[in-house]
């Protein structure tokens, strides 16, 4: 059983070919991070994944089931802005997903309902270090801290697969450490299967279990319409990892290994308090 | 130093705010002597005195004929007309403006009908508004709506149509149906811009209102101003124009506070 | 500093003096205005300037006059009230209630016309006059058609608190009759012949029934004309100039009806019907001897009691005899001291004996 299945996947704008004939297999619980020049396509294929645009040709499976034709509560989103609705305080931003699921009329909670959610968001709200800040704004948050509600807004669907694209791309690199700390614990402890876009190899490397690297094969400038992008690496991390159970993570040993962050930094919870 | 590097003293910014309101009350009052001393009846620039008599006689007289205390009863009506008429628009504003901004069947059937209708001159229509909806409340109200709500439509539905498309998929990610994005996403945010498109309309508004009331009433702010102006009465002319000012700068506050009050998000944004 | 504040007040009285003071008035001069609005009787004004009869008769005295015509009446009586323009069109009830009672000595130089029928009572449905008690009655307040309803109101015995009166713009009143709501009104020609025109429409009372009444004048300035007799003269030269040629019998004549009436947005034949409500006096004897008549002090002291009773004859007076209305015969209607209206059959004598 895989968690995503892409079938000879085509994606063209009119004349303009921009994916062509895609095919892989994106196992369960695998953190696979796309990585490739701008204007290949990366954002396109996470377009297609989400469902918020449809395939030309070929199919997309969702464990085994054709992607539906629209967004929806299996697969979360994280971009780089304009993730979180800056009209909700920080509680209302991680409750909103469960109340629009549960009542479907007003996408309200009152009474037990509410009080329930509003302690498993805060539960959310620490996990991803953000306790403390429950009214305020996202426009009182810094960057960081608001990719930390975009991923506890995402996280509270309880999503098969959650997609990022290039969230950490604004970050200044010290807070974009920090939280790869909180991603990959996520990631780890959470059943869900991660596809990420980035531009950044070295985030790729960080995070992923798997690079796949998208490219042009034909660049001269008169086939550039006419050719797409297909895949022109694609490299399993060594040795793998894995999430849930015993990881690198929690072991001792492997600590460091392919991570530059010291052991302390990470044990913790990172401190929003360091980002401004 | 250049003049846009020019430090004001804050004593000197305020006696610079109340210079050109003295300036014109000092050319009013220079005006109206020369006048007056011409022809003491005259009734263009009356003196201050008569101007007091004047809203003595509107405000806290009663009327000889009828007992009311005109001021007030014109204010009533005008303001009954003009709330129903913002009302109106404003809710037609939002259902309309929403609906077009998100729904890709009425955008297609309603933005081209919609820019038409804000591109009629509405006083235009009034004999047409007239013969179809009488001359009573129905028609100033009509005028007020079809002057206001198409702009205020138009300015909500590209306020709608410029959130973020991540915002509507990212909700559409957390089960949100087309009806509960409307409702929790797209309604909350576009109220702030409703309401300052609400502020800017006043103006329109009130002006659509005078017009209406100078065609048929009998009573009303606008009403009273077409009455008095046959025999050029300045003297009840100026203060009813003050007091609209007033009521119209009021009311321009007033949204603004219930805005931020309401809304305290819009005004951190609005600050990035 | 005392000297730059002298300066800078100095600066303001001129500037605010400029803006504002009225266009000198009592002095001989050589160029004047005239305004004019859209009426059957006044027509004749903005025919003879498209068509150089002004111009003659100004080239004759020695002046220049312009003639301007106003899209609003009441718009153009303010504008001579405020002292824009030396003379203007209008009835004899707002000439008293407008400039008179702001304080403008005006003389009626000609007495052009009487309404005969121009101004009506509309009612629909029934068909006498005393079935419009209890009704709203539609018309422009304060105006000749609210005076000709308390006149009618008066001849069967009701009062206008057996009404309520709902102030209704001109232009608006053939559209307004039209709706169910509407059920009665007063007004004006053209406007009256569009309406007698509609199914339901019952005209109860019109003005012929209180002939004479309701009076069209050229009105100027009292203090220009004294000092400048020519403008006057001028005046009466291209009224009876042109309303001799527009009551004549001949093709002429008939081209200058259809011009009129083209410029009063109806045709010839539209514009004859229009006449024919109103008594044009294009013989200057005859205006002399109705100007003359014990009659015009009878009707100016009902429109002066119908001003006070609507409050309108100058805010702060205590009695119909706040303003002195000086007839032909010397006799003055009201306070001897207090003269700002005043009829004058000089020029149209002068046009009568043939000495302009």
């Amino acid at each position: 059983m895989t968690a995503l299945t892409l079938k000879n996947v085509w994606k063209e704008y009119g004349d303009q070919v921009v994916l062509e004939n895609l095919s892989f297999d994106v196992a369960p619980r695998s953190f696979v991070a796309l990585v490739g020049p701008s204007g290949c396509g990366k954002s396109t294929l996470l377009r297609l994944l989400l469902g918020q645009e449809k395939v030309t040709r070929g199919t997309i499976l969702l464990d085994g089931a054709v992607l539906p034709q629209e967004p929806g509560p299996d697969r979360g989103v994280v971009y780089q802005k304009y993730s979180v609705f800056p009209h909700l305080t920080v509680l209302g931003n991680v409750m909103l997903g469960p109340e629009l699921q549960s009542e479907r009329i007003w996408g309200r909670l009152f009474g037990a309902a509410r009080r329930n959610l509003k302690d498993a968001a805060q539960l959310m709200i620490a996990e991803v270090g953000l306790s403390g800040s429950e009214d305020k704004y996202p426009a009182q948050l810094s960057g960081g801290m608001q990719q930390r509600l975009a991923l506890a807004q995402a996280l509270m669907m309880k999503p098969r697969v959650l997609l990022l694209d290039e969230p950490f791309g604004a970050l200044d690199p010290g807070i974009r450490t920090d939280i790869h700390q909180l991603m990959k614990r996520l990631w780890n402890e959470l059943p869900m299967t991660v596809v990420m876009v980035t531009h950044d190899l070295r985030e790729a490397f960080t995070l992923g279990t798997r690079v796949v690297a998208l490219g042009r094969t034909r660049d001269r400038p008169e086939e550039a319409a006419r050719y797409g992008a297909s895949i022109a690496k694609d490299i399993e991390i060594w040795p793998p990892r894995k999430a849930g159970g015993d990881t690198i993570f929690q072991s001792e040993y492997a600590l460091g290994w392919d991570d530059l962050t010291p052991h302390g930094a990470f044990a913790g919870r990172p401190d929003p308090s360091t980002e401004t | 130093m250049r003049l846009i590097n020019q430090q004001l003293s804050p004593p000197v910014a305020t006696a610079l705010k109340f210079a050109p309101f003295a300036l014109l009350v000092l050319a009013y009052l220079l005006g109206s002597a020369a006048r007056l001393a011409e022809n003491p009846n005259d009734k263009l620039l009356p003196a201050l005195s008569s101007i007091a008599a004047a809203v003595d006689l509107m405000a806290f007289t009663p009327d000889r004929r009828t007992g009311d205390y005109l001021l007030w009863t014109d204010t009533w009506s005008s303001l009954k007309r003009l709330s129903a008429g913002l009302g109106i628009s404003t809710g037609l504003a939002l259902i309309i403006g929403i609906g077009v901004g998100i729904v890709p069947f009425l955008r297609a059937l309603l933005v081209p009908f919609v820019n038409f209708v804000s591109m009629v001159p509405p006083l235009a229509l009034l004999p047409i508004l007239f013969i179809s909806m009488g001359l009573g409340e129905t028609s100033k109200i009509a005028l007020i709506v079809i002057g206001v709500a198409p702009i205020m439509i138009r300015d909500l539905a590209q306020t709608v149509l410029a959130l973020p498309r991540e915002q509507i998929v990212k909700a559409e990610t957390l089960s949100a149906s087309s009806w509960l994005i409307a409702l929790r996403v797209v309604l909350p945010q576009v109220m702030p811009r409703l309401l300052s498109s609400l502020r800017l309309q006043l103006g329109p508004a009130f002006l659509f209102l005078i017009a209406a009331e100078a065609i048929s009433a009998d009573s009303g702010l606008g009403y009273r101003i077409f009455l008095v102006r046959r025999y050029l009465s300045m003297d009840v002319i100026f203060p009813y124009v003050a007091w609209i000012t007033f009521l119209a700068a009021s009311a321009d506050f007033a949204i603004d506070r219930l805005r931020r009050r309401l809304f305290p998000w819009s005004e951190l944004e609005g600050g990035r | 500093m005392t000297i730059t504040r002298r300066l800078t007040l100095t600066t303001i009285a001129a500037l605010g003096a400029l803006s504002f003071a009225p266009t000198a008035w009592a002095q001989e001069k050589t160029d004047f205005k005239v305004a004019w609005s859209i009426y059957v009787g006044w027509m004749p004004w903005g025919y003879a300037a498209d068509t150089g009869i002004v111009d003659k008769w100004a080239d004759q005295y020695g002046i220049s006059i312009e003639v301007t015509q106003f899209n609003d009446y009441v718009e153009s009586i303010n504008q001579y009230t405020a002292g824009g323009y030396d003379a203007v069109t209008l009835t004899n009830m707002d000439g008293l209630s407008i400039p008179s009672a702001g304080g403008v000595d005006t003389t009626a130089v000609i007495v052009g016309d009487f309404s005969d029928g121009n101004d009506a009572v509309f009612i629909k449905g029934a068909g006498a006059l005393a079935d419009i008690a209890g009704r709203d009655v539609n018309l422009v307040e304060f105006s000749v058609s609210h005076y000709l309803l308390a006149r009618a109101l008066d001849s069967v015995g009701l009062s206008e608190r057996d009404v309520k009166v709902i102030n209704t713009a001109d232009p608006d009143m053939v559209g307004a009759f039209q709706t169910p709501d509407v059920t009665a009104m007063v007004t004006w020609n053209p406007m009256v012949a569009e309406i007698e025109t509609l199914p339901d429409a019952v005209k109860v009372f019109d003005s012929s029934q209180i002939s004479g009444e309701i009076i069209d004048l050229m009105v100027a300035n009292t203090d220009v004309l004294a000092d400048n007799p020519k403008f006057g003269q001028a005046l009466a030269g291209i009224w009876y100039e042109t309303a001799a040629l527009m009551t004549a019998d001949t093709e002429e004549g008939a081209a200058a009806r259809a011009a009129m009436g083209a410029a009063s947005g109806t045709d010839q034949a539209g514009f004859e019907a229009q006449m024919a409500a109103t008594k044009l006096f294009a013989d200057p004897a005859e205006a002399v001897a109705f100007t003359s008549s014990a009659e015009l002090g009878a009707t100016m002291d009902l429109v002066r009691a119908f001003l006070f009773d609507k409050g309108l004859l100058t805010p702060g007076a205590t009695s119909q005899d706040a303003i002195g209305i000086a007839l032909p015969d010397g006799t003055i209607l009201g306070d001897t001291a207090n003269v700002k209206f005043r009829f004058d059959t000089k020029y149209m004598q002068m046009a009568a004996d043939g000495t302009l």
